[in-house]
């Protein structure tokens, strides 16, 4: 028991060795903590929707291969037609200002509707692509052949029954249109079949206001 | 043996306040619960602002992060598709890349989320 006895020096030696292991183990701890950056924060998000239709905020058309220097854009309606020779396409387009939806906000749905004027002598798959550049509701066949369209974003059918709205979702293109606002040149309307079958939609010169086409967004902001 | 004693009791006490000290300094560290105020954590930004593309489904499939101070850059960048209820629909997470002026980030993975029922973004960010 010797090496127990108590020594000025032995017990300064214990009480040295003691504060170095916990200041060691404090400071090391001190270290780990002051090394990481942290942020959290959250945005919320606003939700509405803006329906656009009318003849003011919608430019409509359709071109005829048969007559390719003709012109419809006054006409009351939009004819989609697919057979080789005498195809006619239709074109449609918003003009979304009046939603005040900024660059920054986005679409949560879209859905383009048009309203079925005649009855369709059966049923037709029409395609619905986005144009990528600019026309207006003088475009001729012969102009629409060389302008810019994307792939097709969506297509509908039309049924067998007339007088009727058919709707198309075309969430993806208004979505992009809202984050660049320059690029809205609408889209083209075309059937994906072919024969003589004639599909009659409402342009936005029809007489009847509730059957012109219509662009509905749900959006956020 | 007298003297003994008190020298152990002596350093019984000192070990016992720097033990304290220490596993005080541990439990911050392994809680996850430091804010930006703290004075031992800093952040390289004080705020964020998102925008998501979707599918013509309605689907999220990405968000995109600008504005993101340089000082970040090398972060991980994780955002959270908040719904209604404060429901976290998804999450995603990125390392802020090196950049000139301002950074950006693009987030995907986030599943299937419809756009219409986000109803917020969460955001974190971290980094050493």
């Amino acid at each position: 028991m010797r090496f127990l006895r108590p020594t000025p020096r032995r017990i300064a030696v214990l009480v040295a060795a003691t504060i170095g292991v916990g200041a060691g183990a404090a400071y090391a701890a001190s270290l780990s903590v002051g090394s990481w950056h942290l942020w959290a924060g959250s945005q919320t998000l606003t939700k509405a929707t803006c329906t656009v239709t009318g003849s003011t905020a919608t430019t409509d058309t359709y071109v005829t291969q048969a007559t390719p220097g003709g012109t419809n854009g006054n006409s009351g309606q939009i004819i989609v037609q697919p057979n080789s020779g005498s195809q006619d396409w239709g074109f449609v387009r918003f003009d979304l200002s009046g939603c005040g939806i900024p660059t920054t906000g986005g679409a949560d749905s879209a859905t383009l509707s048009l309203f079925l004027s005649a009855t369709p002598g059966s049923n037709r798959t029409i395609a619905v692509t986005p144009v990528l550049s600019t026309w207006s509701n003088s475009l001729t066949w012969t102009a629409a052949q060389s302008l810019s369209y994307g792939s097709a974003t969506t297509t509908f059918t039309t049924g067998t029954s007339g007088n009727v709205a058919r709707t198309a979702t075309v969430t993806a293109d208004v979505d992009a249109l809202i984050k660049s606002s320059s690029a809205n040149f609408g889209w083209r309307l075309t059937d994906t079949g072919t024969g003589n079958h004639t599909t009659t939609f409402a342009s936005s010169s029809d007489g009847t206001a509730s059957h012109r086409p219509t662009l509905t967004i749900n959006y956020e902001k | 043996m007298k003297h003994l004693t008190k020298a152990l009791a002596f350093s019984l006490a000192v070990a016992a306040a720097f033990a304290a000290c220490a596993a005080a300094a541990t439990l911050a560290v392994g809680s996850s619960k430091l804010s930006a105020g703290n004075a031992s954590v800093s952040a390289c930004t004080s705020s964020l602002a998102a925008t998501r593309n979707v599918s013509n489904a309605g689907n999220v499939t990405q968000v995109n992060v600008a504005g993101i101070p340089t000082a970040c850059s090398g972060e991980t960048l994780s955002v959270t598709l908040v719904g209604a209820g404060n429901a976290a629909l998804g999450s995603a997470s990125a390392t802020v890349g090196s950049c000139g002026t301002a950074c950006s980030a693009t987030l995907t993975g986030f599943g299937t989320v419809s756009a219409a029922s986000v109803k917020g973004y969460s955001f974190g960010l971290t980094g050493a």
